[in-house]
């Protein structure tokens, strides 16, 4: 059966999108048809670092929910280009650059049941295995959504007393949306912190799993939004990390 | 941060959203919208501006969730389906000995505008037709017109939970045409079954009938009467509760018009439509259904709104008397479990 997994944090920054970039590659590199789609909508970035123009795409997340095009003729095949070979497809579904869209999703919003069928819609018309949503940090309906529909949400957070609160605040939300399953993901983790120490501690607090920490990397920022790190060095024990978080997904 | 103090609201909304539920509704939606059977009214001119592939779904529970597919939110006027509601009223002004000294509770069998009185005691014959309606809306107190209008108006808002107007356009044509009402306010007021305030009268009765609601606001008045004459959502009391009952049966026996019967057999929930293309249906102690499709039979009846209510009273198992292991079990697919995680 189709997954849904949600990366959301409660705080930006916390490099949501690449790490949605890199574990959506991962599952896919695994053999499974995947897709991605960028539903933060005010602040959209995670074509960039599949380097997907905004020229390229005249459809986007944005098309679907004005009803001017199905959803699936908003997605766009990213995997040939990342070397992904059969049976794994990699899809992303961006959402507006324009400076116009994205004002016009900030006064208006959108429709929250058209976002649920959309996702439903996704799924069935590319024969998905994963669908991974990008959220807009923060809580809002939009996100309530996102949370409300997945079989695994991802949080993410930074070692640090703002997103340790927010978190726990994201975390009760998503227990009242009954959300069946939760893992924890710790990034920019300072090299002075001890890993297993932190997990542990961690795990304590939320009473949920942390699935994978990630340092505070050098090189990861080096290639900062302009390419999948895992791809680009795969033996990196940041992407080894990743493939540990998918492998993860995979078998949920 | 602020609004999700209210994070039990936010949450049953999106819970709404994501509910098997819902997507059941989808689905029924989809399979209906195509169908482009019956007619819209046109024996007024607004009637006939209303687009016929407008289509709305929404049920609200007893438990206060509301789950709504198509189009929800575009108003129309509420028509017939205001004369349960208004009876209430009235048997709340009066009490149910005083209102069917004026009123019969027998269902005709003939249209909804037939002019025709009991020949014993002169009643029209129940309050979902025109002459019963109208005898109806005579006994609704108030000083004059005007707060006899605020007084129907703020009950609607009770049921509904939010301010409710009336489609002026739509009573002026009706007022301007309405000779065969009119006539039959004469014939009563001939037997004494109404006030001398025909005028008055009048003009509230074609008011109740152009006051505007959608879908949504459907579904909260059957769900209100579902939950005992509450309110699910506001928990505000729209009825006296003693007085429920007595809607609720005439609905089930009158409020189909003149395909009542066949509706109680098939259907098996109390039910009132109208000629604006809404229907609302009642499960008791489960759900209110609201139903919009302009789109009318030879009855005045929706075609989709009557095929919706069809399905899921069967598939849910919602006839009054169904004792029968439903297809589908409601509150599993309200609720939503792993089973029902159809992706």
């Amino acid at each position: 059966m189709p997954k849904v997994v949600s990366i959301h944090s409660y705080r930006g920054g916390t490099g949501k999108s690449n790490f949605t970039a890199n574990l959506a590659t991962a599952v896919a590199m695994q053999g499974h048809r995947v897709a991605i789609v960028d539903t933060d909508l005010p602040s959209p970035g995670i074509h960039n670092l599949f380097g997907l123009e905004p020229e390229q795409t005249g459809k986007t997340l944005n098309s679907y929910l004005w009803s001017e095009s199905s959803i699936e003729d908003a997605a766009y095949d990213i995997g040939d280009s990342l070397g992904i070979g059969e049976p794994g497809k990699l899809f992303l579904v961006p959402s507006s650059v324009k400076a116009d869209d994205i004002a016009r999703i900030l006064k208006d919003g959108y429709d929250v049941r058209l976002m649920n069928d959309g996702f439903r819609n996704l799924v069935k018309a590319l024969q998905l295995d994963f669908l991974f949503i990008d959220t807009h940090p923060g809580l809002s309906k939009e996100t309530f959504l996102s949370i409300a529909i997945s079989h695994v949400l991802i949080l993410i957070l930074r070692p640090d007393k703002q997103d340790y609160q927010g978190t726990a605040v994201t975390m009760d939300v998503a227990r009242q949306l009954n959300v069946r399953k939760m893992l924890l993901a710790i990034n920019k983790v300072h090299s002075k912190l001890n890993p297993d120490a932190l997990k542990q501690k961690v795990e304590e607090t939320y009473r949920e799993p942390v699935a994978g920490i990630f340092p505070l990397s050098e090189d990861v920022v080096q290639l900062a939004s302009e390419g999948v790190f895992c791809v680009q060095f795969p033996d990196h024990p940041v992407s080894q990390e990743f493939i540990k978080v998918a492998q993860r997904i995979s078998e949920a | 941060m602020s609004d999700i103090g209210d994070l039990q609201s936010l949450t049953s909304s999106i819970t709404a959203v994501t509910s098997p539920f819902r997507r059941y509704l989808s689905e029924l939606h989809e399979k209906y919208k195509v169908i482009n059977d019956g007619a819209v009214a046109d024996y007024i001119p607004e009637l006939a501006l209303a687009k016929p592939e407008w289509f709305g779904i929404c049920v609200g529970t007893s438990e206060g969730q509301v789950f709504e597919v198509g189009d929800c939110d575009q108003l129309f006027t509420i028509q017939s389906i205001s004369k349960a509601f208004v009876f209430g009223l009235a048997l709340e002004d009066h009490g149910r000995e005083y209102v069917n000294s004026k009123v019969s509770v027998e269902p005709t069998g003939e249209a909804f505008n037939s002019i025709v009185l009991d020949e014993v005691t002169n009643r029209p014959y129940n309050p979902m037709v025109n002459a019963g309606a109208i005898a109806t809306a005579d006994l609704i107190k108030g000083d004059n017109g005007t707060q006899r209008l605020k007084r129907m108006l703020e009950m609607f808002k009770r049921y509904t939970g939010r301010e409710h107007d009336i489609n002026v356009p739509v009573f002026l044509s009706e007022k301007a045409t309405g000779y065969r009402n009119r006539a039959m306010a004469y014939l009563m007021l001939n037997f004494g079954m109404v006030s001398e305030k025909i005028d008055e009268t009048l003009d509230l009765y074609f008011q109740q009938c152009s006051v505007l609601v959608n879908a949504r606001d459907l579904a909260m008045l059957s769900a209100t009467l579902a939950n005992g004459g509450v309110n699910p959502v506001t928990q505000e009391r729209a009825l006296d509760e003693r007085y429920v009952q007595d809607v609720i049966s005439v609905m089930l026996t009158c409020g189909m018009y003149d395909g009542s019967g066949a509706w109680a057999y098939r259907v098996g929930m109390p039910a009132k439509s109208g000629v604006g293309g809404g229907i609302t249906a009642i499960a008791p102690g489960k759900l209110g259904i609201g139903t919009f499709s302009p789109l009318l039979d030879a009855k005045g009846n929706s075609v989709r709104g009557i095929k919706v209510c069809e399905d899921l009273s069967r598939d849910f198992g919602l006839h009054l008397f169904n004792v029968a292991t439903p297809e589908h079990n409601l509150q599993q697919w309200i609720d939503g479990d792993a089973s029902l995680d159809d992706w």
